[in-house]
C-alpha cells in the first residue's frame, strides 16, 4: 500500500509543498507581526483623528503638508506661519543640491583614483564618511562649523575672511545649506566606491580602440566611461535619493530642524510631531507619504535599469 | 533482540529524564515558595551620572530604613514619551514608580496613575508646583526635586576687576551694565546663550516674561490661549524688550550650553542665565567665585520640578506609596540637596542642608514677593515645546520686529493647536 502511494508523483509534490509551507509558517508569522501589521496600522492611523479615533479622511495629510507652524526658510512674511508641503520642500532642496554633487564627485573621484598609486588608501579615507554613523558625523560637523572651534571658520580667518565667520548651522539663512554640505562629505564615499566597482566592468578593449582612433581623454570619458556607467549611475542616484528622502540623524544632531524650521525635513517632522508631540496620526501620515515617495521613486528607477 | 533492547533503553532514558525534570522543577518551586521573597520596587527615571548617583543615595537610605529593595532603570526621553505610556495603558507591567519632569505628561497619563493626594501633605510644598499636577482636587504626582532658575550668573572676580555692580532696575541692566560689560577687553558678548535642546533660551525668555510681565503672565501663558494669547500686548512688550537687547548684540549666538560656562569662566562672556544646577558643573572651577542676581524687579522665579508618580497597576502598590512618601519627605530631600546643585520641594528641609550658594538661591526664591512658577515649556510640553525652542533660536539669530511678530504668531498657532482656545 505504502509502495503504491510513494509511486504516485502527486504524493511527492503534495508532500513537498506541505513541508515547505510548514517551514514558511514561522517566517510568515514574523512578517505578519513585524512588517504587515505595522504597515496596515500606520496607514489606518493616518486616516483617523489622533484624539477621537474617528475617520477623518485626508485631514492628517492636509495638516502636515499645509498647516505647519514654521516659516519657510525664514522666508518673506507672506509665507511665515505656513510651510508649503511641510518639510518636503527642504527635502527637495536637499536632493537638488546634494544629489548632483554626490553623483559627480563620486564619479570624478572614482575615475581620478582608478590608476593612481595609493588610490586605494585615498578611497578608504573618503569612504570613512560612509562608515561613520550619521549621528557621529553630525556631532563632528557641529564642531567643524562652530565659530570658535571649527576648521571652516579657521580657514576663512586664514584667508582674510574673518569678518564673515559664524556658527553656520545656527542661522536660518545658512542652516540647511550647512548640513547639506556636511552630508556631501559623509555620502560622497558611497558614490565613489560604487563607481569604482562599475569602472572595473568596462572592457579595456574599448579604451584601447579609442586610443588607436586618436580619441582624446575627455572624449573617451564622455563617449565610453559615462555611457558604460549608466547602470551604476542608476544605482547611485536611486540609493542617494532614498537616503536624502529619509534623512533624519544629521538634522536631529546638528539643527533639530531649526532655527525656525529652516532645516526641517519630513523624517524629522515625523519624529517631532509623532514622538514629541504625541500626534501619532499626523506622524503616520508623514510616514505613509515618505513610504509612497520612496517606493514610487525606487520602482521608477528599477524600471529604468531594466531598459536597454 | 538488540533492537528491542535499544527500544527499551530509549524509553528508560526518556522516563528518567522526565523524572529528573519533574523533580528539579518541584525542588525549585518548593525552594522559592519556602524562601520569603523580598519586595523589589522598579523605578524609571531620566537621570544619568551625578543625578543618578544622588538619587541612588536617597534610594539606598530608603532600603536601609524599610528593607524594601529598589531597582533603578534609566530611561530616555523618547522612552518616557512613547513606550512607557503604551506600557501603562496595557498592564501588566513591572514599573511601580516613575520620575517625570513634565506636568503635561503626568496629566495626560493620569488615567493610568494612582493619585497621591493622601500620600503627601500638600501644605509641605509651594502651591504653584502642586497645581500643574492637580485636577479637580486630586494630586497625581509628588514633587521632590527642584531646579531654580534664579537669574544671571556671573563671576564675582569679573565684576570686581572691571568695577561692575549688580543692577537694581531693568534700565540699569540695559543702559549701564550690558554696555559696561561689552566694553571689557576680551568680551565677545555680555550674555552667553546656551543651546542643544533649546531649553536654555526658554529659561532666559521665562526670566524676561516674569521680570517684565510678572509671574502671573507666565502662569497665564502656561494655562494657554484661554487665559492669555501669545499675541497679547503684554507678551508683545516683553518680546519687544528682548528683541531690542538681541538686536543690540548683547546676547551671544546660541552654542552648547555647557561649553558656554567655560567661556563665562574664561571671561568671554560676563553673564549667563542658567539653572541652580550650574554650581555643580565641572566647568565652574571655583564655586566661591560664582554668584547670581535676579532679573531686576522680578516677581517670579521659574522652577523645574521632578515629580514621582505611582503607576495604577503597580506590582507593589503599598511599597510604592511608601517610596513616594519618602521621596516627598524632608529626610530624603535633605540627603539629596546636600550633594548640591538642586533644591528641595519640601519646605521643611532646613536651610543648613544646603551648600552656601544653593542656600543663597533658596533664600531668594523663598523671599516675600517672589512666587515660584513651574517651568513654562515643561508645563505645556508636547509639540509646542519644540516649537518654542525652535522659534526662540530663530529670534536669537535673526532678531527684528518682523521675526518677533512671526515668532509670536507661530507660538500662538502652536498653542491653539495643542491647548485649544
Amino acid at each position: 500500500m505504502m509502495k503504491n502511494k510513494n509511486k504516485n508523483p502527486f504524493f511527492f509534490l503534495r508532500r513537498f509543498f506541505t513541508i515547505s509551507r510548514l517551514f514558511l509558517i514561522p517566517a510568515f508569522i514574523f512578517l505578519m507581526i513585524f512588517v504587515f501589521y505595522p504597515i496596515v496600522a500606520t496607514v489606518y492611523t493616518s486616516f483617523i483623528s489622533n484624539t477621537t479615533g474617528n475617520f477623518v479622511g485626508l485631514e492628517n495629510y492636509n495638516s502636515v503638508l499645509f498647516h505647519g507652524v514654521y516659516p519657510l526658510i525664514n522666508g518673506p512674511n507672506i509665507l511665515q506661519g505656513v510651510t508649503p508641503l511641510g518639510g518636503l520642500v527642504n527635502n527637495f532642496i536637499w536632493i537638488g543640491i546634494h544629489l548632483p554633487v554626490v553623483v559627480f564627485s563620486g564619479m570624478f573621484l572614482a575615475v581620478l583614483l582608478r590608476d593612481v598609486k595609493g588610490g586605494t588608501i585615498i578611497k578608504s579615507i573618503v569612504f570613512l564618511g560612509v562608515v561613520i554613523p550619521l549621528v557621529v558625523g553630525g556631532v563632528l560637523f557641529r564642531f567643524i562649523l562652530d565659530k570658535d572651534a571649527g576648521v571652516v571658520n579657521a580657514f576663512l580667518s586664514l584667508i582674510g575672511l574673518g569678518g564673515i565667520t559664524r556658527t553656520w548651522y545656527a542661522f536660518a539663512d545658512t542652516a540647511l545649506l550647512s548640513i547639506i554640505l556636511g552630508s556631501i562629505w559623509i555620502w560622497t564615499g558611497f558614490g565613489m566606491i560604487v563607481y569604482s566597482a562599475g569602472l572595473q566592468g568596462i572592457p579595456v578593449e574599448l579604451y584601447e580602440a579609442a586610443e588607436i582612433d586618436g580619441a582624446s581623454r575627455w572624449k573617451t570619458f564622455w563617449r565610453i566611461t559615462v555611457p558604460m556607467l549608466r547602470s551604476t549611475s542608476i544605482v547611485v542616484v536611486t540609493m542617494t535619493v532614498l537616503w536624502e528622502l529619509k534623512i533624519f540623524d544629521i538634522v536631529y544632531v546638528v539643527t533639530r530642524g531649526g532655527p525656525g524650521g529652516a532645516s526641517d525635513v519630513l523624517a524629522y517632522r515625523m519624529y517631532n510631531i509623532g514622538i514629541f508631540g504625541g500626534n501619532y496620526a499626523a506622524g503616520s501620515a508623514i510616514a505613509v507619504l515618505l513610504t509612497l515617495m520612496t517606493i514610487g521613486f525606487a520602482a521608477y528607477m528599477v524600471s529604468r535599469m531594466s531598459k536597454p | 533482540m538488540s533492537n528491542r533492547l535499544s527500544g527499551i533503553s530509549k524509553t528508560l532514558v526518556a522516563i528518567v529524564l522526565i523524572i529528573i525534570i519533574v523533580v528539579a522543577g518541584v525542588a525549585v518551586y518548593v525552594y522559592y515558595a519556602s524562601t520569603p521573597q523580598q519586595t523589589n520596587l522598579t523605578v524609571y527615571a531620566l537621570w544619568q551620572g551625578t543625578e543618578e548617583d544622588n538619587f541612588k543615595q536617597a534610594l539606598g537610605n530608603f532600603t536601609e530604613n524599610t528593607g524594601i529593595e529598589v531597582t533603578y532603570f534609566g530611561r530616555t526621553t523618547e522612552d518616557l514619551l512613547v513606550s512607557v505610556p503604551q506600557q501603562l495603558a496595557n498592564p501588566p507591567y513591572d514599573v511601580d514608580v516613575i520620575i517625570a519632569p513634565w506636568p503635561y505628561w503626568i496629566k495626560d497619563n493620569s488615567p493610568y496613575l494612582t493619585a497621591v493626594t493622601d500620600v503627601i501633605t500638600e501644605s509641605d510644598f509651594p502651591a504653584n508646583i502642586i497645581s500643574p499636577v492637580k485636577t479637580d482636587g486630586t494630586i497625581w504626582a509628588a514633587p521632590f526635586k527642584l531646579s531654580g532658575k534664579p537669574g544671571f550668573w556671573f563671576r564675582d572676580s569679573f565684576f570686581q576687576n572691571n568695577g561692575l555692580s549688580v543692577p537694581t532696575t531693568y534700565e540699569e541692566l540695559v543702559a549701564t551694565l550690558l554696555p559696561a560689560i561689552q566694553a571689557v577687553p576680551g568680551i565677545e558678548q555680555p550674555i552667553a546663550s546656551g543651546d542643544t535642546d533649546g531649553w536654555p533660551l526658554s529659561d532666559t525668555t521665562e526670566g524676561f516674561i516674569m521680570g517684565l510681565g510678572g509671574y502671573q503672565l507666565q502662569l497665564d501663558l502656561e494655562t494657554g490661549p484661554s487665559a492669555r494669547n501669545w499675541t497679547d500686548p503684554q507678551v508683545r512688550n516683553v518680546f519687544a524688550n528682548l528683541t531690542g537687547i538681541l538686536e543690540a548684540g548683547y546676547f551671544s549666538t546660541p552654542a552648547d550650553w555647557e561649553a558656554q560656562i567655560a567661556k563665562l569662566w574664561s571671561g568671554q562672556y560676563g553673564l549667563y542665565w542658567q539653572g541652580s544646577f550650574i554650581t555643580t558643573l565641572p566647568e565652574v572651577q571655583d564655586v566661591n567665585d560664582l554668584d547670581f542676581f535676579p532679573f531686576p524687579g522680578t516677581t517670579g522665579v521659574a522652577g523645574s520640578v521632578d515629580y514621582a508618580v505611582i503607576t495604577k497597576e503597580a506590582p507593589h502598590p503599598d511599597e510604592a506609596r511608601q517610596l513616594v512618601q519618602y521621596l516627598a519627605g524632608a529626610d530624603a530631600q535633605e540627603i539629596m540637596v546636600k550633594q548640591g546643585g538642586f533644591l528641595a520641594t519640601n519646605v521643611n528641609v532646613p536651610n543648613s542642608a544646603y551648600t552656601t550658594i544653593d542656600s543663597k538661591v533658596v533664600a531668594f526664591m523663598s523671599q516675600p514677593g517672589i512666587t515660584i512658577v513651574p517651568d513654562l515649556d515643561d508645563t505645556i510640553g508636547g509639540q509646542w515645546q519644540t516649537t518654542f525652542w525652535d522659534q526662540l533660536k530663530l529670534l536669537w539669530t535673526s532678531p527684528s520686529d518682523s521675526t518677533m511678530n512671526s515668532v509670536l504668531n507661530a507660538l500662538q498657532t502652536a498653542a491653539i493647536e495643542q491647548q485649544g482656545t
